[in-house]
């Protein structure tokens, strides 16, 4: 499980439409699964969730399962592994003074129960310590 | 990412999800791993030969026995992607907000 916070400017409703409406200007750059660096990215409140290339080619990234503004947004997650295997994401978005607050969890769903299996529990803060200590041990 | 789907695909099973939590902790042989579930020696050995071929665990021979461990590659590339996703998101989302 995935778990990033980060605060914004503003209050929810504002948090909400730039992270529902401003896709294209936060997803990653490096990211972008059309080869076009100016493509959009979409998050609709009818459940789509997908890229937009200029030249009109699209790509699903994921689907919204849950679209409660300003509040709490559920996605399954494509990108990392596929449609087939969907990972879940949901992003609550909570008012601090004039600030926001948005949390986001990342994890896996039914189809992709076994992603975070290997990850050994004591270690959580620190992938590469598990990393190399799981790789010592296969090599001890 | 087609590994991907092939290791998830693997772990769909219950039983390999288990197999592969307990040789987490440590290298363990088809008899070892045979005693802790309800499962029979061969039909462990067929759960070991699916997570092998998936590229989740790699055997080694320790004296006369055979043991099986993880290979945390199988999985690693993906959690990086999905790790780094949101540190790079949220930074750009920040700004973003800022301006």
């Amino acid at each position: 499980m995935i778990r990033r916070s980060v605060r914004l400017a503003g209050d929810v409703h504002r948090a909400w439409s730039l992270f529902t409406g401003a896709a294209t200007e936060w997803w990653p750059p490096s990211r972008r699964h059309l080869g076009d660096p100016e493509s959009e990215v979409l998050i609709e409140a009818a459940g789509r969730f997908f890229e937009r290339a200029r030249d009109g080619r699209e790509a699903e990234l994921g689907r919204v399962t849950a679209w409660e503004p300003p509040d709490r947004l559920e996605m399954d997650f494509y990108p990392g592994t596929d449609a087939a295997h969907p990972t879940r994401v949901t992003v609550t978005f909570t008012a601090d003074g004039d600030e926001t607050v948005v949390e986001v969890t990342h994890g896996p769903g039914p189809e992709s129960a076994g992603l975070f299996v290997v990850r050994a529990p004591a270690y959580e803060r620190s992938w590469e310590a598990v990393l190399s200590a799981l790789r010592e041990r296969c090599q001890r | 990412m087609k590994d991907a789907a092939h290791a998830l695909d693997a772990l769909g099973n219950p039983v390999r999800r288990e197999i592969l939590r307990s040789l987490r902790d440590a290298p363990l042989s088809v008899g070892e791993i045979a005693e802790r579930f309800p499962v029979s020696r061969p039909a462990v050995s067929r759960h070991l030969r699916v997570l092998e071929g998936a590229g989740l665990v790699e055997s080694r021979a320790e004296g006369a026995r055979n043991v099986y461990c993880v290979r945390v590659q199988g999985f690693a590339a993906v959690r990086e992607y999905l790790d780094e996703f949101w540190d790079v998101a949220l930074a750009r989302l920040e700004r973003l907000s800022r301006r």
